[in-house]
């Protein structure tokens, strides 16, 4: 599903070059939940938001869905980003002055999708992540939780083919950390891919795959066991 | 402390240069129109104001009908109310013109434009300081003159000029005062003589020509109601009722009828601002276009303090973490007040300085638009500016101050702030208030060019297109009588006629553009018409292409034109409601004359006046119509032009008049000056435009751009999610284009309903059409939309990142 070879980041400002990502290779195949850990400056965020189309690379491919991404131009990436790509951000980055509806509808008006069926599609995914009673609320009137749920909701509603994750839990306490936490897990059984960058060991166990960074390069690769347990749970 | 605020205030400056200088920009554009407003307004309410009986020297005022009031009064008034009431102290008549005069000492000449004929009372009324001589004996008899200091030094240099002897109008005077001409009046005499008694006293019995400026000196001015009383009884006993006698019917009829002449008087102080007459000899103050200006500089005052405002609002939301911080360290509400109050003050003081540097640099052209010399140095304009300083201070900085002041240093130090809602109704609430005074100015000043347009291109019934109009003075002394005053003019013209070139010569006793000379009334069956005067010469009719819609011409042909002849002009008939009028009998100033035709209407005023109902006669017709032939019109071959005026220039000095410089205009170049000032209103207007619009811009601009950072946040969420340039374009725009919509709706009423008002000034005025309206709509939304896309499209472009991660 997404295939990077060799892509490269490089920060410059007047005085220095700064590396973020040096020649970093990945392959992430359909329905993979991989997490990303490293310290700050490691460039996992970098790496996040060019894989999210936010961000573009000096340097190397990278491949969507087989469609070359690295030198496409500001229109196209906007049409492959808003077709299959799903964010989760650590600050929610909700409207505070939309409604939680109308935040969770966005995508769908920008995707032109016709006024009934987003109203069909909105209360159907605010019933399964159980907000349906906050749809007139507004961000600013939720627990920290609700509120990452309702940009859950908002990554979602478009059937994204990837959803991209910064640090879900960072702004929640470990309760809410943990419901997001399941969520995403049961997303993930439910047959999601997911890239997740996180600060917190726990976190990433909920994830099959961990990748390591430091300094713009990939240190290792790890495959996690409590994957097999929610494999397991899931098929039950 | 302070130079704490100061460190802060110059970051702040230097962190913002463009929106403060647009800020210090906007502020001083708008005091330098107030400091404008002002020096013209201090000026016009300056005159007499020096003057010790300005309260208690009146002016008769005489109400004609309706609307018109006259600043003349007639011969007897002035000793008949001296002896009926025993409230007036004195009277005094004046000329009501300027004499244009040389005058001779020995064998030097100076003219002199500014002459003013008086009683002998002049300077007990006017009380100048005198140099020589005294006020008291300044003018005790007709051979008696004052001279100004400048006129003085002009005739004997450093000599005294006490006792001197002069000639004026080949009449011997001496010398009797020197008074200094430096303070402003509604007379600025360069010289008084008193011919007036003699005037007076030829006119005694004349109760009806009223050809004088009367003022009266009362010993206390509250009585003013009386003696208007005691005037009302006398222009009864003396004028209705032997009028009505003379018409056989009781007065009460008369008045019913014709109407009355009802005096009014004016006090000294209240004449060059609030008369109701035409003016005295200095004309009036335009105090319309006083107080349009006054309003129109404090509206743009008003307007860039509303964008100083704004913009230290939004900014003042920036600075949130710092007045957070001082907060918590301990700074009162009143210290966080004081400091921001204190910003606003410096950049007033930069403001005012930059504001007196404009008006400095321009107000030489100022100057040439009022025909002022005005000048940016009096006590009083600084004690002005001190007190527009701290208005100022306090409406554009106390807002802001408690807006800050209250910030919740909780809430700021959170962080979310940035984004908060607070104060954006206030800002909104101004913008629309911008765009409604925006729309206002363009409305406005597309009417008033309309409306000048529409004079420009106005058919003026007559062509003055390459017809001569020679000034000729009366040369001869105050003594000749008509006749010969016609036959010295007829020897002129013939002269004139030798020359090669000349085509036709006619005089008349008018000029096209200044209205008639004067005014006399008749009586048709039951109708009163005010006939304005048109003596004219053979032939002048036609040179100047004025139609004739029923009857001829004069013709010299006819012996009886020039004894009783008449012609009259469409008002005219259409008063006198007859449908045959030709050889129709009127009895006109107690003379027969039979109407031998009608002319086409056309302006001899400015064309912004209704026509007049006019009497046409030839000078031969009125013997005392000859003391009125100041013009004589010439056409002449336009190709040789230029040789054939140096011909008659030529002729003129040698042999008609060699002191005075031989002065000549085209008719319809003299005519367009006369509604020059209604031309500099609509160039002042357009001026104050785009100065408006000027500012109103730069006030979207800043909000603009405040409140799209404010938004930006929500702008890279969109962005993330798909939307596309052009949707959030239209998100970005729509509000603007919401808020001039409501601003324009607000405009539309109050630009109706004063530039009606404005139209009102004109007898011939445009109506007032959706064009404009629809004229500014569009270039309103035009402006609005060319600002507001500039800064969103940059919003579109910027990168997404730094807003998603880092706020």
């Amino acid at each position: 599903m997404i295939t990077i070879k060799k892509l490269s980041k490089v920060f410059r400002t007047e005085e220095l070059e700064t590396k973020a990502l040096s020649e970093i290779s990945l392959t992430i195949n359909q329905g993979d939940f991989v997490s990303i850990m490293g310290p700050s400056g490691s460039g996992k965020s970098t790496l996040l938001n060019i894989v999210g189309l936010l961000d573009s690379a000096s340097d190397g491919s990278y491949q969507l869905l087989d469609q070359e991404m690295v030198g496409l131009k500001e229109k196209l990436k906007a049409k492959a980003r808003k077709e299959n790509i799903g964010f989760i951000f650590q600050n929610f980055n909700l409207i505070d002055e939309l409604s939680v509806y109308d935040n969770i509808e966005l995508p769908l008006i920008y995707n032109n999708v016709s006024a009934s069926e987003r109203k069909s599609r909105v209360n159907e995914i605010a019933r399964i992540l159980n907000i349906s009673h906050r749809l007139k609320h507004f961000p600013q009137q939720l627990s920290g939780g609700q509120q990452q749920r309702v940009a859950v909701a908002r990554a979602l509603i478009n059937n994204p083919k990837i959803i991209l994750a910064d640090e879900p839990t960072g702004n929640l306490d470990s309760k809410n950390g943990n419901e997001v936490m399941e969520l995403l897990t049961d997303l993930h059984a439910s047959g999601s891919t997911i890239l997740m960058v996180t600060h917190s060991d726990y976190d990433a166990s909920f994830s099959q795959k961990t990748i390591l960074m430091k300094d713009g390069v990939i240190l290792s690769e790890k495959q996690n066991h409590r994957n097999v347990d929610v494999l397991v749970t899931s098929k039950n | 402390m302070l130079k704490n605020w100061i460190s802060i205030f110059i970051f702040q400056v230097k962190n913002n240069k463009l929106f403060t200088a647009l800020n210090v920009l906007g502020l001083s554009i708008g005091i330098a129109g107030l400091i404008f407003a002002i020096l013209y307004w201090n000026d016009e309410h300056s005159y007499d104001q020096w003057n010790p009986n300005k309260e208690n020297v009146f002016l008769v005022a005489n109400q004609m009908d309706p609307t018109t009031y006259w600043a003349s009064s007639s011969a007897p008034i002035g000793s008949a109310i001296k002896n009926t009431s025993p409230e007036v102290e004195s009277y005094c008549y004046v000329n009501g013109n300027y004499d244009n005069e040389i005058i001779h000492y020995n064998d030097k000449k100076v003219q002199s434009g500014k002459i003013v004929v008086a009683q002998k009372n002049f300077f007990d009324y006017f009380p100048y300081q005198f140099i020589e001589g005294n006020a008291k004996t300044g003018l005790p008899d007709g051979n008696s003159i004052c001279l100004s200091e400048d006129l003085a030094i002009q005739l004997f240099g450093n000599e005294s000029a006490f006792g001197k002897k002069i000639v004026l109008q080949n009449q011997t005077l001496v010398v009797r005062g020197v008074y200094k001409l430096d303070k402003k009046s509604v007379f600025n005499p360069s010289c008084v003589v008193n011919f007036m008694d003699l005037r007076v006293k030829n006119t005694i019995q004349q109760w009806g020509n009223f050809q004088f400026i009367l003022l009266l000196k009362l010993k206390n001015p509250t009585d003013a109601g009386l003696v208007e009383k005691s005037l009302s009884k006398i222009y009864y006993d003396n004028m209705t009722a032997p009028r009505a006698k003379f018409q056989g019917m009781t007065p009460e009829e008369f008045i019913k009828k014709f109407g009355e002449v009802k005096p009014h008087l004016e006090s000294l102080s209240s004449i060059r601002l609030h008369t109701k007459t035409g003016g005295l000899i200095e004309g009036n103050g335009n105090y319309q276009l006083l107080l349009i200006f006054m309003g129109l500089s404090i509206l743009i005052l008003i307007l860039s303090i509303v964008n100083y405002v704004n913009s230290a609002t939004a900014n003042a939301v920036k600075r949130a973490k710092e007045i957070g911080v001082r907060k918590v360290i301990g700074a009162s509400k009143t210290n966080i007040i004081l400091q921001f109050i204190f910003e606003t003050a410096i950049i007033l003081l930069l403001s005012i300085l930059i504001s007196l540097v404009i008006v400095e640099l321009s107000i030489p052209y100022y100057n040439a638009f009022l025909e002022k010399d005005l000048v940016l140095q009096s006590g009083q304009l600084y004690l002005q500016l001190v007190v527009i300083f701290i208005g100022t201070v306090i409406t554009a900085g106390i807002f802001p101050a408690i807006y800050v002041s209250n910030f919740e240093v909780l809430k700021v130090l959170r962080g979310n702030f940035i984004r908060s809602k607070n104060g954006v109704w206030l800002r909104n609430g101004m913008l629309i208030f911008q765009f409604a005074v925006a729309a206002f100015f363009i409305i406005g000043s597309y009417i008033v060019y309309q409306q000048i347009d529409y004079m420009n291109s106005k058919d003026l019934g007559f062509n003055g297109n390459q017809v001569l109009n020679i000034s000729y003075r009366n040369i001869y002394g105050e003594k000749i009588d008509g006749k010969i005053q016609f036959d010295k003019y007829n020897n002129i013209k013939n002269q004139l006629l030798r020359i090669k070139g000349v085509k036709q010569v006619a005089g008349g006793g008018f000029v096209m553009g200044s209205g008639a000379k004067s005014v006399i009334s008749y009586h048709y069956k039951d109708i009163n018409i005010d006939g304005n005067n048109v003596p004219v010469d053979f032939g002048l009719l036609e040179m100047m292409k004025i139609k004739l819609v029923k009857g001829r011409y004069f013709n010299p042909q006819y012996s009886q034109d020039t004894i009783n002849s008449m012609l009259i002009n469409e008002t005219a008939l259409k008063l006198l409601n007859e449908k045959d009028p030709i050889g129709k009998k009127i009895n006109w100033d107690g003379k027969e004359v039979i109407i031998v035709g009608v002319v086409k209407d056309f302006n001899i005023g400015n064309p912004g006046e209704a026509i007049p109902p006019m009497s046409i006669f030839h000078f031969k017709s009125i013997p005392w119509f000859s003391g009125l032939l100041n013009n004589i019109y010439v056409t002449a071959d336009p190709k040789t032009m230029q040789q054939t005026i140096a011909a008659i220039e030529n002729v003129w000095l040698k042999k008609v008049d060699s002191d005075y410089p031989f002065l000549y205009d085209f008719v319809d170049k003299e005519y367009k000056r006369s509604y020059n000032s209604y031309v500099q209103q609509k160039n002042l207007f357009s001026l104050l435009n785009l100065i408006v619009i000027l500012i109103a811009l730069i006030g979207l601009f800043a909000l603009a751009s405040y409140s799209i950072e404010r938004r930006m946040k929500e702008i890279a969420i969109r962005k993330t999610l798909g939307a596309e340039t052009n949707i959030l374009l239209k998100e970005l725009c729509k509000q603007y284009v919401v808020f001039s919509i409501i601003g324009f709706l607000i405009a539309s009423f109050p630009a109706y309903y004063l530039l009606n008002k404005w139209l009102e000034n004109f007898a011939y005025r445009v109506s007032i059409s959706i064009s404009p309206f629809l004229i500014g709509f569009t270039a309103l939304l035009l402006l609005t939309l060319a600002v507001v896309l500039s800064r969103a499209y940059q919003a579109t472009k910027v990168d997404v990142l730094r807003y998603l991660k880092y706020e």
